[in-house]
């Protein structure tokens, strides 16, 4: 992935305290496009928060962010940092999507409507273009038959699945993926795995925190180890899991999930 | 000579006739007292006959005292249920002066008596409904303007109290603690009595909007805050990650949701509501507790009372079977 020069997303030096707590310690990271890179690593060690600092759901401390090699979220306004404008940070967030442990779908909207909610009110497109592009992705995470339900409705893997394609739909450079599968039964996980692979296969960027070393193994371009709010380790899937028993801490961290 | 002599008989014949009215005027004042002393005896039957004792008036005299006398005798008929001869008594008045109010007044409720009970309820339903049925156009009038006012003021007030801005977020605090925290009556009465000593004077009716509209709209703002506050913080998350402002998310993602959780609590506020609107009756308004209350001053009658519960009853079941249809309209996304 060296080849190409410039990161479809660097940040540098992210901090985020929370009163005492420092759940991020200076993170340093570049993601290429169409990089699939893996976050693991135990509980509370900033994985979330993480995720969340890139598309300024979290707003941290220190360090920048640079999306595309503009800088983003962040002016320095009389000394002070200081979020920038709401209409900056939401082109942002636009541009990035976000799959969350427990899909937070909209209930209150179809699915259609779900889907369609980005185009329609975010960019602004007419209806039935909303709803052109809400139809596609819905068929590629195949659920077209289910458009006109309600969530209530679904079993867990198939709300997530509507979630990605929710996020899909705003056709987004970069896709964000908090634990999609932890909230699901063992029985569900499969089909939403396949729905990641199938956007995996077809170049998307991500960037995924997830227990499953085995979709780790196979899915990514590089795993990073973290915690305590610091990278521990990194590498390629094969060098990373052979190389990481070495590592006290990673070998056993890995071994609890086994 | 002869001149003088007439002269005089004249005079003699002017001043016994002013001491004859005089002693009438007096013999009459006597007789009603002694009625009067016999009546606080309990001497009904010896009252009545002292009360026959006045004589119907001359032509163009003054008849107040005949009138007296024959009005105190219908009434004690009346208690001694001898309605014939109440009515007569009664009669005797109209036939002299047949547009005596009272005496008319009295003679309908005499008859109305003797028909059966549901009869003359009913009588008085037809009697009391018109007036009511006014009183009532204007409740339900205050209901719908502060029914469209303060849920706009709620959702402003909600709003502001879950702002970051901290002025916007005090003030709003203010208002809520002001407006709940006060009596209605109080404040209606500040709003129409008060206001004028500041230059500002508002008819009764703006004036009864505002003080219910911001009563209501504080009550709502707490209610709707809770509501947002209820909502999984998750939703403003995914709202926000696919790229919404905040505006867009409370709009499209947040509010909608609201609804169905604000129903019940709404529907009971708007009921209160109802009620409540029998507060501004103090404030010079004519709605449905103050034509009741009219009525029943005006004819003691009870009837005036419980209609107008009727019809407040009326109300608050159209009400509750209205909100309880809203809440399942809002509500049905989360049935399977
Ligand atoms: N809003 C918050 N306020 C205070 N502390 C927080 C907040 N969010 C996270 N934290 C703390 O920051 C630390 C990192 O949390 P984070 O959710 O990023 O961990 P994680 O790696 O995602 O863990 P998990 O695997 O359980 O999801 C934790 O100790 C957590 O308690
Ligand atoms: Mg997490």
């Amino acid at each position: 992935m060296n080849d190409v020069k410039e990161p479809l997303i660097r940040l540098v030096n992210i901090t985020k305290r929370f009163k005492e707590l420092t759940a991020v310690k200076g993170v340093s990271l570049d993601v290429y496009p169409g990089e699939k890179l893996v976050i693991i690593g135990p509980s509370g060690s900033g994985k979330s928060t993480l995720l969340r600092a890139i598309n300024l759901l979290e707003e941290v401390d220190e360090g920048n962010i640079r999306f595309e090699g503009r800088e983003v979220g962040y002016v320095t306004r009389l000394g002070k940092r200081h979020l920038d404008k709401p209409h900056n940070i939401c082109t942002l967030r636009a541009e990035i999507g976000m799959v969350f442990q427990h899909f937070h779908l909209f209930p209150h909207m179809t699915v259609l409507g779900n889907v369609m909610e980005g185009p329609l009110t975010v960019q602004k497109k007419g209806a039935d273009e909303s709803r052109q592009i809400a139809v596609d992705m819905l068929d590629k995470v195949g659920l077209s038959d289910k458009k006109d339900v309600y969530p209530a409705t679904l079993s867990g893997g198939q709300k997530q699945r509507v979630a990605i394609a929710r996020a899909l739909a705003m056709k987004p450079k970069l896709m964000l993926f908090d634990e999609p599968t932890s909230a699901l039964d063992p029985e569900l996980v499969g089909e939403v795995f396949d729905t990641i692979h199938t956007l995996a296969d077809e170049g998307m960027t991500m960037l995924i925190v997830t227990h499953h070393m085995g979709f780790a193994r196979e899915l990514a371009d590089r795993v990073i180890f973290m915690e305590a709010g610091s990278f521990l380790a990194e590498g390629e899937p094969k060098e990373f899991f052979s190389k990481g028993q070495e590592n006290e801490r990673i070998r056993g961290f890995l071994n609890r999930l086994l | 000579m002869k001149y003088f002599v007439s002269r005089a008989l004249a005079a003699l014949l002017f001043l016994s006739m002013l001491t004859g009215i005089c002693q009438a005027e007096v013999n009459y004042d006597a007789l009603s007292r002694k009625a009067s002393d016999l009546m606080a005896m309990g001497d009904l039957p010896g009252a009545v006959e002292i009360l026959k004792q006045i004589p119907a008036p001359e032509r163009n005299a003054d008849g107040s005292a005949f009138v007296a006398s024959r009005m105190q005798m219908a009434r004690i008929y009346a208690s001694l249920e001898e309605a014939d001869n109440a009515l007569a008594a009664n009669q005797e008045i109209l036939a002299l002066y047949p547009d005596n109010s009272e005496a008319r007044n009295f003679a309908a409720a005499l008859k109305q008596q003797q028909m059966p009970r549901w009869r003359s309820v009913l009588a008085d339903c037809r009697r009391f409904l018109p007036s009511l049925l006014k009183g009532a156009t204007m409740t339900l009038l205050l209901v719908f303007c502060t029914m469209l006012v303060s849920p706009l003021g709620g959702l402003l007030i909600a709003l502001g109290r879950i702002s970051t801005l901290k002025p916007v977020s005090a003030l709003c605090w203010f208002i809520i603690w002001f407006f709940r925290g006060t009596p209605l009556l109080l404040q209606l009465f500040f709003i129409y009595y008060g206001l004028p000593a500041f230059g500002v004077t508002l008819p009764p009716l703006t004036a009864a909007v505002i003080g219910l509209g911001l009563n209501y709209s504080a009550y709502l703002g707490e209610i709707i805050r809770g509501a947002i506050q209820s909502i999984d913080h998750g939703q403003m998350e995914a709202a926000k990650a696919i790229g919404m402002t905040y505006g867009q998310a409370m709009r499209r993602v947040i509010i909608p949701q609201t609804y169905k959780r604000l129903m019940p609590p709404v529907g009971n506020e708007f009921i209160a509501l109802i009620k409540d609107t029998a507060l501004v009756s103090t404030i010079a308004m004519v709605e449905l507790m103050r034509s009741a209350d009219q009525l029943f001053n005006t004819y003691f009658n009870i009837t005036a009372l419980a209609l107008a519960a009727c019809i407040y009853l009326l109300l608050t079941s159209i009400f509750t079977f209205m909100f309880e249809k809203i809440e399942y309209r809002a509500g049905i996304y989360e049935r399977r």
